[in-house]
């Protein structure tokens, strides 16, 4: 069907809904139109346009990749097993270094690099972007599945 | 033989499918924001006050997706009908108050053109010879069979009516059971019970294969659909692999496929599948719920379609309920195998065997498709179902929707990909007086919602006309004709009907 994601009985399309066809370029766009949407603001110039799209969108990947825990549906086929998963751990089932998670795990570097050249490397600017973009890419490293530190967002 | 066609969608239709989902998001959790904070009422079910310290019983991100876009579009599901579902049909009118959470009778109904029942032969009939034999029946047997086959349900007429299957099918037995759904979950586990079994199952099978798979203690892989290339690739490295953990060899191998795929509307490669099986030893499990009776000649199915011997698939299943106006399930194929399935099937030791009404609803339909009453009124439905699916498919191609599936097939998928355009469709279409199935997430992947027609044979060509007119209508108004191949100009409208005039001339 052309469609890396076809969810077949049974199976959690978490795991396979950003293998699909056109997501990536979805998140692309998605990723440009904030941007687009950031720069129009009257009185942010261009530095602070850019930085402020490396935040918004490392915070979102933040939250909707791994805060947010289970499946927006019910999970009838597995028991519950994916309610204690975030989304990032459920992706492909689990499986590591995959297309999609190291499409997603070069987002986040690739807006940084975007980020630095536009604010000019400035000081302020670099600590912001780099410690968002160390959020979002800590929780991402293989040895991180499954790991809640302190105990936060366990259950 | 014709090609299966899958196009696949545009570009810029996938990215605003993926934006439709993330609006729809958005707006779930201000609504959900909105309930918490008490400013919109809460419908579903929430924890009592005094339960708050115990672990939840409700996770409600788990129905998310249930409670803020499922319900948004539920008066488009579950529609009541009181009337028989043949070509045309009453469905009763509801309204709601509250944003579909409840919704309540009115009292009226509307007459519409059904094109969402499993009718293909147009045998949902409240009148004529099929109806008055199970009217016979009921009067001479009753509605109930109160008892198990096994025990004291196994009446002259089951028999009977595993005879006229075994003949209509062309092999050596049959065996029936009350519930189709039932006779794909409870008779796989009849099959594969036991260690050291591997089944390969399509990766599009119908939930009651799944579940009957999932219930024997098996090794499940699932294929690419319709994909020789990957049942093969699968098939060599399991035999060569043997058993996991253990390197043995798998004591069978059992391919399980349907003959029509009801959410494409796909037609299985039969003859690629059998020389496949026979060539590695593996058993192939036909499942005909959607293909008996619509496909063939004759209506034998999707062996008669590809001319293939009936005796080749080791275990032929199908349904009563799609093409035969009834309800239940049959498998088919060698005397040994049947009688094995008599003694050891969860249905025949545990369920109550078939109504005999039904059971007679299906012997006299099927004697009617052999030509057994002495009419060709069975070839002649077989003809204009054939001619319907034809018809109908190339004019929605010609007309720029986009469609999956076979040429042949009497299930026509029309792709929708939006979630709030089949809500649109579906009710559109409602305000036109036509009824249609629409489908989305979890019965479809999740970005490919679409409208599913069955065809049948009881629709007339004026019909079928009337509602492609209004299927163009609304498809203009909500830019759902999407196909960017060139429009083709097929096989035109008297050269599809030439067979059914011919026939109904000589009738």
């Amino acid at each position: 069907m052309g469609d890396g994601g076809t969810t077949y009985s049974g199976v959690n399309p978490n795991a396979v809904w950003l293998n699909s066809r056109g997501i990536w370029l979805s998140y692309v766009i998605a990723v440009t139109i904030l941007h687009l949407v950031l720069l129009s603001i009257p009185f942010l110039n261009v530095a602070q346009a850019w930085t402020l799209t490396n935040v918004v969108h490392n915070i979102g990947n933040y939250i909707f990749l791994h805060m947010l825990k289970g499946t927006p549906w019910e999970t009838n086929w597995d028991q519950g097993k994916s309610r204690l998963l975030t989304h990032w751990e459920q992706i492909d089932f689990g499986e590591q270094f995959t297309t999609t998670r190291k499409f997603l795990f070069l987002a986040p570097v690739i807006l940084f690099i975007l980020a630095s050249f536009y604010t000019k490397y400035d000081p302020l600017h670099f600590i912001i972007n780099l410690s968002t973009m160390l959020l979002v890419l800590i929780p991402k490293l293989p040895q991180l599945h499954g790991v809640r530190i302190f105990g936060i967002n366990k259950y | 033989m014709s090609k299966d066609s899958f196009e696949p969608a545009p570009r810029v239709v996938v990215f605003l499918t993926y934006l439709g989902y993330g609006i729809l998001m958005l707006f779930g959790y201000f609504r959900d924001f909105l309930r918490k904070s008490g400013v919109e009422t809460t419908h579903s079910a929430i924890e009592r006050k005094n339960m708050k310290d115990f672990v939840p019983l409700y996770q409600s991100f788990e129905s998310f997706y249930k409670r803020n876009i499922y319900m948004r579009l539920r008066d488009c599901l579950n529609r009541p009908i009181c009337s028989v579902p043949s070509a045309e049909f009453d469905i009763s009118e509801r309204v709601s108050d509250d944003g579909n959470w409840h919704l309540r009778l009115t009292g009226k109904t509307r007459r519409c053109v059904n094109l969402g029942s499993y009718n293909y032969l147009g045998f949902a009939e409240n009148k004529g010879p099929c109806a008055d034999a199970a009217a016979e029946a009921l009067q001479q047997y009753g509605a109930g069979v109160c008892s198990t086959r096994q025990e004291l349900g196994n009446y002259k007429i089951h028999e009977e009516l595993e005879e006229t299957t075994a003949r209509f099918l062309g092999v050596e037995d049959a065996v029936t059971f009350g519930m189709g759904f039932a006779t794909n979950s409870m008779n796989i586990p009849a099959l594969m019970g036991g260690k050291g079994c591997l089944i390969l199952s399509d990766e599009l099978n119908h939930a009651s294969l799944v579940l009957g798979a999932r219930l024997c203690s098996t090794v499940i892989k699932v294929f690419k659909h319709n994909d020789i290339e990957d049942v093969e690739r699968k098939l060599r490295e399991a035999i060569i692999n043997g058993q996991p953990r253990r390197q043995r060899a798998w004591r069978k191998i059992l391919i399980i496929v349907e003959g029509i795929y009801s959410m494409e509307g796909s037609i299985i490669k039969l003859p690629d599948f059998i020389r496949l099986k026979k060539k590695y030893g593996a058993y192939l499990y036909l499942d005909e719920a959607h293909s008996v009776g619509a496909l063939g000649e004759t209506g034998r199915g999707v062996t008669e379609y590809w001319g293939v011997d009936p005796r080749d698939v080791d275990i032929m299943m199908g349904t009563f309920t799609k093409s035969f106006g009834a309800a239940g399930g049959y498998i088919a194929g060698s005397k040994r195998l049947i009688n094995h399935l008599r003694a050891y099937s969860h249905s025949t030791t545990y369920a109550c065997s078939m109504s005999a009404p039904v059971a007679q609803q299906v012997i006299s339909s099927m004697k009617i498709i052999m030509g057994e009453d002495g009419t060709n009124r069975g070839q002649l439905r077989i003809k204009q179902l054939a001619a319907n699916s034809k018809y109908f498919r190339q004019r929605l191609v010609e007309m720029g929707f986009m469609v999956y599936g076979n040429d042949d097939s009497p299930i026509v998928p029309l792709l929708m990909y939006m979630v709030p355009k089949i809500a649109a469709f579906s009710r559109e279409m409602y305000e036109q007086n036509v009824g249609v199935v629409v489908v989305g997430y979890p019965a479809t992947p999740l970005t490919e919602t679409r409208a599913r027609f069955c065809l049948s044979a009881a629709h007339t060509r004026e019909m079928l006309d009337k509602v492609l007119d209004d299927i163009s209508d609304v498809g203009d108004r909500l830019q759902l004709k999407y196909s960017l191949n060139s429009p083709v100009k097929a096989v035109s409208a008297e050269e599809c009907y030439s067979q059914v005039d011919s026939l109904e001339h000589k009738a």
